[in-house]
């Protein structure tokens, strides 16, 4: 019995160290054009540009959330906290110019949900690319 | 009367075996059709934007009507304190629970987001009935549960009839909520009667006494268990009544409908010209699920014959599904009345057509197939069936 | 590590909880650095409404109506989904009055009901209504249970049958989730007008706030006779009829 708690355990341990190294997710096009031009994404007030991403980065669900609610059952509209915004920018584009969905493997959304087994609902719905006109 | 024993039943037979693979089968092939309905979209199946609510929904609600049914042996045992129905009384709470396993299955597998379910249980609208019949049927579980417990825990037999008084309290509202489902749609001509609420009561004991007695009479035929007549003849009995009350309020509803002018358009539907419906009302309904099984239980040359009784459940339990999916099914087919006066030409109206497939029936029947495995496999484990229900042992006033 | 005894342990998950407190009060309190406005909650003051006069509307309104629907919305193009299946915000339907034999066409919808079926038996609240009177269905909270079609009068709600892809950005929509008009909200909440009526020309569609006594709306149903569909329900609906 205790041999097989061990071996458990172990498993266990093993998937966490697996997960705990820092893999940097593909950002996206926009995203990453903003980054290279030196400019400071997410970034809040009276907070380092770091510990805003760390932030936006933990608390994203929350954020949208919480938004989602405000705007669908409230009507309050425009602000920083915006779905579309997301996928607006984290999208990349394949060779033929065409957007690739944010929540495909190996996109923005997908290599971190992935990683951590966290199921994404929000494209059951929503579109997972930029507007045709944009 | 002697002391009653229960006993646990063997389950070590070819017969148990071949009977939980095959009861094991349809839930699988249940489970498929989920998996088919749910990966695909409802597209698969029959139901659309008229007909909503299809052949699963028929099942489901059978199987939840059936249920409150089935705990009514318990009922009439500490409620009403008759005390030959007393050494049925676990096993009564058991079909009750199973059924509705069954039931809340098939109803949940059917959603278009099985996946939320948790919503329904974390956003409450008090003003649902529906999130009201969320809460009935977890708490029938919770209730049932406990009565059981008071029946098989010694120390807790005294409290049974009270908690019994509660469960019985608990299925009558539960049913009620069942039927009012229906009862408040105050858009469709078919729905919109406080006569359904009460409706649905009835028709939960009569359907609840038939599987009840066909899983009375299986697991001590194939145990090999004494079962006597003094019970069985019961029961019986008490079937017939059933059935003829629901025939009684089947002709209360659609007399009443028929009286109110802006009603008839759907009475005639449904009685005369609704095909299908027309038929499974008739035939099925009334004179399979109905006349049939009241000759076969009362007419002297099959009285007391069990093999009929058998049958009469069956066809029971047969015209219940009929009844249910002419209200569910037939009651969206005919079209709302939107424009009263007026006739619709375009864009709305004419009967909904509705053909169930394949992936529906197999989720119906596989949560019906959950509820005998539940039984099945519940009374190896607990003590639900007493050991002998011979007329000797059970039948207080027996005379030898 | 020493041993905690019970008083610095209250006091040490007190610590706990209160920086966690604030870090998540500091969520709502830190604004973005260019952080856009946001705008006020809608209330009760306005209630949105519209007045469809048959006699106005001639049958190319009504299909105008509908395709613009659905060029707005994004819905219709249904691959899979058959007949009823497909869904339908927005139908162009014509009546024969059964007495005089007068036809009459007109464009129905979701009809914003004050009173409206679908939220009182909505089980999680997903059928919202919201507070100038349009009624939704939250996305986010449906189960699918399509409860709200069996009690809606007027047919105006479809269940998603199929997967989706390539929705509008502003509406999202999904398999096995239900959906309606919207009263176009997107464009509502930016002072726009429904795109069923900007597609008629004519003032047979007449779209505004019914609580507003200067409103076009609020005018023309004090002087011309005009109608609820299902009266007798008394859902007092937001969508008017006149000529019918």
């Amino acid at each position: 019995m205790s041999r097989l708690l061990i071996v458990l355990l172990s498993a266990m341990l093993s998937i966490t160290a697996a997960h705990a190294d820092h893999h940097i997710p593909n950002l996206g096009e926009k995203a990453n054009e903003f980054k290279d031009d030196g400019k400071k994404a997410h970034k809040r007030e009276g907070m380092s540009h770091a510990a805003s991403l760390i932030m936006q980065r933990k608390m994203h669900p929350e954020l949208l959330s919480h938004k989602r609610d405000k705007t669908l059952r409230q009507g309050v509209r425009g602000g920083y906290t915006q779905l579309q915004k997301c996928v607006d920018c984290h999208t990349s584009v394949d060779k033929n110019g065409e957007h690739i969905p944010v929540n495909a493997p190996d996109q923005f959304c997908s290599t971190c949900h992935e990683k951590v087994g966290v199921s994404l609902d929000c494209f059951s719905c929503h579109r997972t690319t930029p507007a045709e006109d944009m | 009367m002697s002391i009653i024993r229960y006993e646990q039943t063997q389950g070590k037979s070819l017969g148990f075996y071949a009977l939980i693979a095959g009861l094991g089968a349809f839930v699988l092939a249940a489970l498929g059709s989920v998996y088919f309905m749910e990966h695909n979209g409802h597209y698969v199946t029959g139901m659309s934007n008229r007909i909503v609510w299809g052949l699963p929904h028929v099942f489901a609600l059978f199987l939840i009507v059936a249920a409150s049914g089935a705990l009514n042996i318990a009922s009439i045992a500490s409620v009403f304190n008759k005390k030959i129905y007393k050494p049925l009384s676990r096993l009564s709470g058991l079909v009750a629970l199973a059924l509705l396993a069954g039931g809340l299955m098939v109803l949940v597998l059917d959603l278009g987001r099985p996946d939320r379910l948790i919503i329904a249980m974390t956003e409450y609208n008090f003003e649902s009935i529906f999130a009201w019949n969320i809460i009935l049927y977890n708490g029938f579980f919770l209730i049932v549960g406990i009565y059981l417990w008071m029946m098989f825990e010694r120390r807790m037999n005294k409290y049974s009839r009270k908690v019994g008084i509660a469960a019985f309290t608990w299925r009558l509202i539960l049913t009620t909520g069942t039927g009012s489902i229906f009862g408040f749609l105050v858009a469709r001509q078919a729905y919109d009667a406080v006569i359904m609420a009460p409706m649905f009561v009835v028709m939960s004991f009569a359907f609840g006494l038939a599987f009840f007695v066909l899983v009375l009479m299986a697991s001590y035929k194939w145990t090999e268990r004494a079962l006597g007549d003094a019970i069985v003849n019961r029961l019986s009995n008490l079937l017939g009544v059933f059935v003829a009350s629901v025939l009684y309020f089947v002709a209360v509803y659609h007399l009443g409908n028929l009286y109110l002018a802006e009603n008839s358009g759907v009475e005639n539907f449904i009685l005369m010209d609704g095909g299908i419906y027309t038929q499974l009302f008739w035939y099925g309904q009334i004179i399979l699920g109905g006349l049939l099984p009241l000759a076969l239980l009362y007419s002297p040359a099959t009285k007391g014959n069990r093999s009929m009784l058998g049958l009469a459940s069956v066809l029971v339990i047969l015209g219940g599904i009929a009844q249910l999916y002419v209200i569910i099914i037939g009651g969206q087919a005919y079209p709302m009345e939107l424009f009263p006066g007026k006739e619709i030409l375009v864009g709305y109206g004419g009967i909904a057509a509705y053909t169930p497939t394949l992936p529906e029936l197999m989720l119906g029947l596989g949560g019906m197939a959950v509820a005998l495995i539940v039984i099945t496999y519940l009374i190896k484990f607990l003590p639900f069936l007493p050991e002998s229900l011979a007329d000797d042992v059970a039948d207080p006033h027996h005379k030898s | 590590m020493k041993e905690l005894n019970r008083r610095e342990f209250i006091k040490n998950t007190t610590v706990a909880t209160a920086s966690v407190a604030t870090v998540a009060s500091g969520i709502s309190l830190t604004t973005f650095a260019a952080d856009p406005k946001e705008s006020d909650p809608v209330t009760n003051e306005k209630r949105w409404g519209m007045l469809i006069d048959a006699n106005k509307l001639s049958e190319v309104d009504i299909d105008d109506m509908v395709n613009a629907c659905q060029e707005e919305q994004g819905w219709g193009g249904e691959v899979h989904s058959t007949g009823d299946q497909k869904s339908g915000w927005i139908k162009k339907v014509k009546v024969r009055d059964t007495a005089t034999q007068r036809v009459s066409n007109l464009a129905l919808m979701c009809q914003h009901c004050e009173e409206p079926p679908c939220v009182d038996v909505c089980p999680t609240n997903a059928s919202m209504k919201r507070e100038d009177g349009i009624v939704l269905v939250d996305k986010h909270r449906c189960i699918g249970c399509r409860y709200c079609m069996m009690a809606c009068p007027y047919d105006a709600r479809s269940f998603v049958h199929e997967d989706l892809t390539d929705q509008k950005e502003h509406m999202p929509r999904g398999k096995g989730t239900v959906e309606s008009c919207t009263m176009c909200v997107h464009k509502v909440d930016k002072g726009e007008q429904p795109a069923c009526a900007q597609a008629v020309s004519s003032d047979a569609v007449i779209f505004g706030d019914l609580l507003d006594p200067t409103s076009n709306i609020h005018q023309t149903l004090k002087n011309v006779q005009s109608t609820q569909i299902r009266a007798d329900l008394n859902l007092n609906t937001g969508v008017r009829y006149s000529g019918i």
